[in-house]
């Protein structure tokens, strides 16, 4: 379904263009195919809430049987020592679909274990998909989630070490040290979001190409601080001291290092960053001054100053995301973070850049993620197999959206009512 | 209909009918177009005049009905096809590339090629569009770039693009609706250059003048049927206004010259530079009292539009003074300005006035944010200006009549009407019009005309800036005229000819005019 919507929607976008030189017979399953083409991406760019959701499931399916043929002849052509699954007159194979599909749910949601290292990443994912959801809303792209996130968690690592022998090992410690190491992460992070934003404002440079080479100068300038001036004496790694114990938060499950009052805070930030957009004069300001600027300044909103903000909110939100990662999981900062800002720009995209829809997003993200592990982990199915499965997921989750994005673009859909419409001077 | 008739038309539509869901755009139509003429097609917006020539093009396949040229019925997949026969049309809004030359854009898709089409042929180029640009009278460079010539330039540009693809038959959107009066008639004079190398023009219109003036026919659509199709030597303006709108139209509102109220904006020796830091307003008075219409005409260019940003807050004036209701507001914000009762219909509604993005709920706040009634300064209250927003539909006749419609996807008309009504519902003390009924129609110029008559009534003070002069003679109570970035003269309009007014605007004094003296700066030209 999916893959036969991809080859029609390339026809949609090309149709302005035509294909001069086809002859009439081609011309005629072009144009049948042009038509269904553009019928699909109609339907797309309407569907309603509800329909989203049942293309989303029914993708997700279509993606699982896809892979698990996939797995299947990968295991004809993979020798070990114990197949695993016989079948008459085609042979052996060494692995087995369903197995691999269950191992994978099982990791993700299995046991508490599993399910405390999957809402570990899903909270991680919120934050960083919310940063780049924030910003896209606003109609600005940023892609330095990642370098914000660096930054904000060396920030909040550095800033909390000294606070263990300030503050009581208690609960009050707690709400002083915790609180105080986000809003570092989200100054830090929402400054490295600043300049970009400032960049784009009042230098008009493309906020997709600053926020790209900030990433680079936050790792490098995060690693050189701490391999050359800040780092842990103690250690031969690139890495901070380990904050202290008042500074963590108290993990929800023994023995994982997951914390359901980050995860909530998560919910929390989703849910006021919906409202902002959909209820707020600030949220209509930021949004109109991405969107369209001279409408902004028009309705009396200095749009130069939104798109700063916009971006700092933005790149605070990818501090956030830092400070926790240190505060929940690694309790400092090393060299070589995860690749989460990245991630949320996936996780964001596959949202349809809705906040709320952010949320069972990140989850999906963070089931993969940890599910994968456990498969990598419990079976002799080899790692690129595994990230085969779950880039197949989100890519056929993805493509009923970036589709549906891609035909609003290019204007499918809008015309129920051509006449209404008519007037010669569509844009 | 006869063979023969039908072999001589460059265009012959029988029967056609557009459906699309829930509507019937084009209604059973059949509709010749003689080889060698022009051929106006009127109708207001959404009388399904696009969807036609649509039809036409290739753009739509029509539901039923069939599409002849020179005789033989086509049926086209795709504007390329409709090119391959001789088909060209320009559209309203140019489809160049700003950052390529003329001659680039003219050659675009259909490149000379050298090199057995390796490269492009970047001399053939230029030589191909010189001649062609030559062989109509064009004058234009091939080798400047599109992001340097003026509005009229790109249209031309636009005609010699079909022309290098082989049309014989073109299609004009709305052509004038971009233009500044002399580029119109510019464009007229193209057109007769057309017409005497044998080509065939079909124009979409909604004003009469211009059809009258230039057409050899004029047929008159409403509501996806064609009404009729009249020779334009028979046809008069109230004939076929009435055909359009389906009812008898006032072209002339009343004007009842009123007793003006005190004064609510006054500008003090205003000066403001344009974008490029050149004086555009210099030493600027003038004053607008409550009740009253003060209209500024000029040629495009000649300052009013800095003049109006000034006034709105959109540009940051260099001297002088502006005061509303007494007040100094020379350095207030935009937002200032909003909160104390401006509202402001933008020159370029697309850029300014309407955010394309948003649906009509979505714009309906735009500018009004921040005022009571629609928020409270946190959230916006999207219940009243759902109700703010149905009725400025309702009223002003908005079509879609749908608060839930993307602006981009209304036609220039609506989006106007839309506009219009948003900043006049809102009960300002100063309405800043620039072009009210830019893109309007007939029916609706003459609604929202006599809405802001009615505004004088309720003691608003209106400003208003427009292209066209008729318009400006028939509201205003009195006229400032710009010349060269100066008020030139104020004068009243009952007293003042098209003609004088039309040589005050290019800067000359006509003899024997009452020009108000005391409005008058020294020499009326530069100092």
């Amino acid at each position: 379904m999916s893959s036969g919507e991809g080859g029609n929607g390339d026809d949609g976008e090309t149709e302005s263009g035509g294909s001069g030189g086809s002859s009439d017979a081609d011309r005629g399953r072009g144009g049948d195919w042009r038509d269904r083409g553009r019928q699909t991406l109609d339907w797309l760019v309407n569907a309603s809430a509800a329909q989203r959701m049942a293309i989303s499931l029914a993708a997700l399916v279509f993606a699982v049987i896809v892979g698990g043929i996939l797995v299947f002849v990968s295991g004809f052509v993979a020798t070990c020592r114990q197949p695993v699954l016989y079948i008459p007159l085609l042979g052996e194979s060494c692995y087995n679909p369903a197995q691999v599909y269950w191992t994978m749910l099982e990791g993700a949601f299995g046991s508490t274990a599993n399910l405390a290292r999957t809402l570990q990443e899903t909270t991680l994912l919120l934050f960083t998909g919310l940063s780049v959801a924030v910003a896209f809303r606003a109609g600005l792209f940023n892609v330095g989630t990642q370098g914000q996130m660096v930054l904000g968690a060396l920030a909040t690592g550095l800033a909390l070490v000294p606070l263990g022998s300030v503050l009581p090992d208690s609960i009050i410690g707690m709400l002083v040290a915790i609180p105080l190491g986000l809003v570092v992460g989200a100054i830090v992070g929402g400054f490295w979001g600043f300049i970009p934003g400032a960049m784009k404002a009042y230098a008009d440079a493309n906020e997709v190409i600053t926020t790209i080479m900030l990433n680079f100068v936050a790792t490098g300038l995060a690693f050189y601080l701490v391999s050359e001036h800040l780092g842990d004496p103690g250690t031969g790694s690139v890495q901070t001291v380990p904050v202290p114990s008042v500074a963590r938060l108290p993990p929800t499950i023994d023995g994982s290092r997951f914390s359901v009052i980050a995860l909530v805070g998560a919910l929390l930030v989703a849910v006021a960053i919906y409202l902002l957009y959909d209820r707020t004069v600030l949220g209509y300001e930021l949004r109109t001054s991405g969107l369209q600027e001279s409408a902004a300044e028009y309705s009396g909103v200095d749009a130069k100053r939104n798109v700063v903000t916009s971006m700092s909110l933005s790149g605070a939100l990818g501090g956030i995301a830092g400070a926790v990662y240190v505060m929940m999981v690694h309790y400092r900062w090393q060299t070589g973070m995860p690749a989460l800002g990245f991630d949320g720009i996936a996780v964001s995209v596959l949202a349809g850049n809705n906040p709320i829809g952010v949320v069972p997003a990140a989850l999906l993200f963070g089931g993969l993620k940890s599910g994968s592990f456990a498969v990598d982990f419990a079976l002799g199915v080899p790692g690129e197999l595994v990230v085969v499965l779950r880039g197949l997921i989100i890519l056929f989750v993805a493509m009923p959206e970036f589709f549906r994005m891609l035909g609003k673009y290019y204007d499918f859909g809008s015309d129920p009512e051509p006449v209404a419409t008519d007037g010669g001077e569509r844009r | 209909m006869s063979q023969t008739e039908s072999e001589s038309a460059a265009v012959r539509l029988d029967g056609i009918t557009k459906r699309f869901p829930g509507v019937v755009a084009n209604d059973d139509i059949d509709f010749t177009v003689e080889r060698g003429t022009i051929h106006a097609l009127v109708g207001e917006n959404g009388a399904g005049k696009t969807t036609l020539m649509n039809v036409i093009y290739g753009l739509y396949e029509p539901t039923e009905g069939t599409v002849f040229v020179d005789g033989q019925p086509r049926a086209f997949e795709s504007p390329r096809d409709a090119i391959d026969v001789g088909i060209g049309m320009i559209h309203q809004h140019f489809m160049l590339v700003d950052t390529m030359t003329v001659a680039e854009n003219v050659v675009l898709g259909n490149e000379p090629t050298k090199l057995g089409g390796l490269l492009t042929d970047e001399r053939a180029a230029v030589e191909a569009t010189g001649d062609l640009a030559d062989r109509y009278g064009f004058d234009i460079d091939p080798t400047e770039r599109i992001e340097e010539i003026s509005v009229g330039e790109q249209q031309r540009v636009e005609i010699l693009k079909t022309l290098y693809r082989g049309a014989d038959i073109l299609i004009f959107d709305e052509p004038t609706a971009v233009l500044t009066p002399q580029e119109v008639e510019a464009l007229f004079e193209v057109f007769e250059e057309l017409i005497a190398q044998g080509k065939t023009i079909v124009f979409i219109t909604h004003k009469l003048g211009e059809a009258l003036s230039v057409a050899d026919e004029i047929s008159v659509l409403r509501d996806g049927e064609l009404v009729g199709t009249l020779p334009a030597e028979s046809a008069d303006r109230e004939e076929l206004a009435r055909m359009m709108v389906g009812r008898d139209v006032l072209l002339e509102v009343e004007r009842q010259s009123s007793e003006y109220g005190e004064v609510v904006l006054e500008t003090t020796d205003l000066t403001v530079d344009d974008d490029r830091g050149v004086r555009a307003v210099d030493g600027v008075d003038f004053t607008v009292h409550s009740g009253e219409i003060f209209g500024l005409a000029g040629v495009d260019g000649n300052g009013q539009s800095e003049l109006i940003e000034a006034v709105t807050g959109l540009r940051l004036p260099e001297g002088g003074r502006i005061e509303l209701h007494g007040d100094p507001i020379t350095d207030w914000s935009r937002r200032e300005r909003i909160e104390a009762g401006m509202s402001y219909v933008a020159e370029d509604r697309q850029k300014r006035s309407l955010v394309m993005e948003y649906d009509l709920l979505r714009n309906g706040v735009l500018g009004s944010q921040r005022l009571p009634g629609f928020s409270d300064g946190l959230q916006i209250d999207w219940g009243y200006t759902r109700q703010y927003v149905d009725d400025v539909i309702d009223e002003y006749d908005v079509r879609p009549a749908d608060p839930g419609a993307e602006a981009v996807s209304l036609s220039g008309g609506n989006q106007q009407k839309f506009i219009v009504g948003r900043e006049i519902e809102r009960d300002p003390s100063l309405l800043v019009a620039a072009q009210p009924t830019r893109g309007v129609d007939i029916g609706s110029i003459e609604f929202i005309h006599n809405r802001l008559l009615d505004l004088k009534t309720e003691e608003t003070a209106i400003l208003l800036i427009s292209s066209k002069l008729e318009e400006i003679q028939q509201l205003s109570d009195r006229i400032g005229v710009m010349y060269d970035g100066e008020i030139v003269a104020v004068v009243d309009p009952d007293e003042v000819s098209e003609e004088d007014l039309g040589l005050l605007m290019a800067g000359e004094r006509p003899s024997g005019l009452d020009v108000d003296a005391a409005r008058v700066r020294a020499g009326g030209s530069h100092e």
